[in-house]
């Protein structure tokens, strides 16, 4: 025998078994130090029983892990069809999946919503009681009809929870998702501080949270306090005055509407709400909410220590845009998701925004006439069209406050 | 076996505990793999050895040394990349450390605590049913009632994994006065004491070796020595974040062992792997990724913030959906040699199932997170 070379490694092409000269096999009969050569023919793989003549020689090298060693792979490899993943099935999602629809018919779109995904006009929520819409008259198009009609899967009742943008990879509640692109359009909620708890405090930022506000206060008449008296604060509180129940509308400012109209149009409204069951109660800091009562009734206590019972409590003191999914991708942040002001892609490759959500040089709009232009711009770059600039333009503001209307 | 290339944790002392797992889990950890597989072997002087190692106990502070919850995720993460099963024995066993460590109990700290944290003695936990009855998935399977100086505990855990003659382990049981469910207690269960009785379970799949019995109590007695937590729900809400964070070690280890097989044949079987999906080097930088994030989570594990508890829950879905589509490509990577029984390929194919399905399971963790993402309104 031989010991002076090195010992040999010897690879079976049909099981990937490695013989080792130095350690022999001892189950089949071969000391250490067996010489492949000296093995008998009739010898069998020890693990899959193919033959000697089924072995080839075999060198021992690292592979690099960091780069694979075939090359072409990546070109090899097909993209999957994973298409654009949106976020939101407001009204900013539904155009976004709409206007991609209209240019691409096979292109898969998924839209993923924590809500039924329902197509309804949001502004008709603190106006739908003086004109006496009814709950189920609210929804324009069931969620389940609109993404048929559009070629598109609905994931609704589904948590968007993660973005991970190397691997383009949206998590969800109910799986991850791939995506080629991702469009984030999951607006803004009703501002909230610590003093307004939500278990005891309605949001009333989509439908379903109207839709159980309106099944809370019932057929009885009730007094409701609207902490807030912005646009959607005095709006609501116009509708549920005229829909009988006694309203209390508070803000820090000392007059309705204060950084929309000038004091002579504040107080015009204020006397045109005379004739309302609705109370506005100005440099109201609110302390402490409580619940108290066995019906219910809750405790608003100001800063100044007054006190008033109401049986709803309503926060209307703006919106913020939330910013757990922007911050998982590493999204640029400035008031709301950073978009480029002209393509309104995100600060990350794949991802982009509108509506709600988003700020176009630290500045949010949350109208609805830009949406459907924002949509069309994201779109016709997703699909490497000819770019469709976004101007932001200001458009004339509507105050749906019915008793004494405003557009500014 | 090939060393990661980019170290896990910071300091010098760490990366000692790491490089001898992980010599550890190349060498006679990786050697017992198939029989612990196959066989059913209770790899016990492993896990001896691990203690002795400082591996069982890093996410416990000592005099001189703070907890690192990183470290210990990680040295499961070595074990659990050679063999899944040892793996999930290292966090039965670790996460009973955080049950004594936390309990306040002297008698459960100090000396007992210690012996525990070195692997001298090892211990389990039988938290499967409590923590689906918290989550309103099943109701509880112990039942305690009080008596002079303690509790009578009776009823079966179905399986629990871990336990030996002389091994012990932490357990919930309800207590009801004239019927009325009003509390309940956490408590150590030690199996050699009188009362309990540990019984044969059906076979597990990659789990056989995991010394997995069913237990039964018969008025088992329970007495201030043994008590974790009393109530529990408030103990269980502080602990949560470090029970399911410590579990992510064996999905990342599983997925790590995953990507090891495909390089292994890439120098053959390259020229038509180039065709699959969820390439190893895909994999290891989503891996990566993930590693870090988890890192970064394990420095405040005892968090009780909703959206830390959300990322610590997604943290844990995705080291498991990452381990199951590692080991299932590491499948279709190896093709043949990795479909023999006595591949470590297919046998990891067994364990991802199982990192995806022990609780809290990928469904148990999208249902909670869910929950927590959802508004709250007024009733």
């Amino acid at each position: 025998m031989k010991t002076t070379a090195a010992w040999l490694l010897f690879i079976c092409k049909a099981c990937g078994l490695i013989y080792d000269e130095s350690k022999g096999d001892e189950d089949s009969g071969l000391a250490a130090g067996t010489r492949f050569a000296d093995i008998p023919e009739d010898w069998a793989c020890p693990l899959c029983g193919v033959t000697k003549a089924d072995f080839e020689p075999y060198v021992e090298e690292t592979v690099q892990r960091a780069r694979r060693p075939v090359t072409g792979g990546d070109t090899v490899r097909a993209k999957r069809a994973a298409g654009t993943v949106i976020v939101g099935a407001g009204r900013a999602g539904w155009q976004m999946a709409q206007a991609l629809r209209a240019q691409d018919a096979t292109m898969p779109i998924t839209l993923v919503t924590s809500c039924n995904g329902d197509v309804y006009d949001k502004p008709l929520l603190s106006v739908a009681m003086a004109r006496g819409i009814a709950l189920d008259k609210l929804p324009r198009e069931k969620g389940a009809v609109a993404a048929q009609r559009l070629n598109i899967k609905l994931l609704a009742h589904t948590e968007a929870i993660r973005i991970t943008p190397s691997s383009r990879q949206l998590r969800t509640s109910r799986g991850t998702l791939r995506y080629q692109h991702l469009v984030l359009a999951h607006g803004a909620q009703a501002r909230s501080l610590p003093q307004f708890p939500s278990a005891l405090c309605w949001r009333i930022n989509h439908l379903q949270a109207y839709a159980k506000f309106c099944r809370a206060l019932g057929e009885i008449k009730q007094r409701v306090a609207i902490v807030g008296a912005g646009l959607i604060g005095c709006e609501l509180a116009n509708d549920l005055a005229l829909a009988g129940h006694s309203v209390t509308l508070m803000d820090v400012a000392d007059r309705p509407l204060a950084a929309t109209l000038q004091a002579t149009q504040s107080q015009q409204l204020l006397d045109a709400w005379k004739a309302l069951p609705l109370t506005f109660i100005g440099g109201a800091g609110v302390k402490q909410i409580q619940a108290a009562g066995l019906r219910g009734e809750k405790h608003i206590t100001l800063e100044g220590g007054q006190t008033w019972v109401v049986d709803q409590i309503v926060l209307a003191m703006g919106l913020q845009t939330p910013n757990q999914l922007a911050a998982s991708a590493g999204l640029a942040w400035n008031n709301g998701i950073d978009v480029d002001a002209e393509t309104l892609a995100t600060s990350v490759a794949g991802i982009h925004a509108l509506g709600d959500c988003i700020a176009i040089n630290g500045k949010v709009s949350r109208y609805i006439e830009p949406i459907g232009r924002q949509a069309k711009t994201v779109a016709a770059t997703i699909l490497s069209q000819a770019r469709v600039p976004y101007a932001s333009t200001r458009v004339p503001l509507r105050i749906k406050t019915s008793s004494l209307p405003f557009t500014v | 076996m090939e060393v990661l290339e980019r170290p896990l944790t910071d300091s010098p002392q760490d990366l000692d505990v790491i490089k001898a797992v992980r010599e550890l889990a190349a060498g006679p950890l990786a050697e017992l793999a198939d029989d612990i597989d196959r066989r059913g072997i209770y790899p016990k002087s492993i896990l001896h050895r691990l203690g002795e190692l400082g591996a069982l106990k890093a996410h416990m502070a000592e005099p001189g040394r703070p907890a690192d919850y990183g470290l210990a995720i990680a040295a499961m993460a070595e074990v659990s990349r050679v063999c899944g099963a040892t793996g999930f024995m290292v966090w039965c066993h670790d996460v009973c450390g955080v049950y004594m460590e936390q309990s306040g109990n002297p008698a459960l700290m100090g000396q007992a605590l210690s012996d525990h944290a070195n692997g001298q003695t090892l211990g389990a936990t039988g938290m499967s049913n409590p923590m689906k009855t918290f989550a309103g998935i099943e109701t509880f399977l112990l039942h305690a009632k009080k008596v002079d100086g303690g509790y009578l505990v009776n009823g079966t855990l179905p399986w629990v994994s871990n336990l030996g003659p002389d091994h012990y382990f932490g357990a919930v049981a309800d207590i009801a006065v004239d019927g009325v469910v009003t509390n309940e207690i956490m408590f150590l269960i030690r199996c050699d004491a009188p009362g309990v009785a540990l019984r044969d379970c059906p076979s597990f799949s990659a789990m056989e070796g995991t010394n997995t019995w069913a237990v039964r109590l018969t008025d088992y007695f329970v007495g201030a020595k043994e008590i974790i937590a009393d109530p529990v729900r408030p103990f269980i809400g502080r602990i949560r974040a470090a029970f399911i964070l410590l579990q992510t070690g064996m999905g990342l280890g599983v997925a790590q062992g995953a990507i090891d097989s495909m390089w292994s044949v890439e120098r053959q079987l390259g020229h038509v792997n180039e065709f699959l999906d969820d390439r190893p080097d895909d994999l290891q930088a989503e891996l990566d990724e993930l590693t870090a994030r988890i890192m970064q989570l394990a420095k405040t594990p005892f968090g009780t913030n909703k959206q830390f508890i959300i990322d610590v829950l997604d943290a844990r879905a995705h080291a498991s959906e990452l381990a199951l589509r590692a080991a299932q490509s590491a499948l279709l990577h190896q093709g043949a040699r990795g479909y023999l029984m006595t591949s470590e390929v297919q046998r990891r194919v067994r364990e991802s199932h199982f990192v995806a399905i022990v609780t809290p399971a990928v469904k148990h963790l999208r249902k909670e997170i869910a929950r927590l993402s959802a508004e709250e309104l007024p009733a």
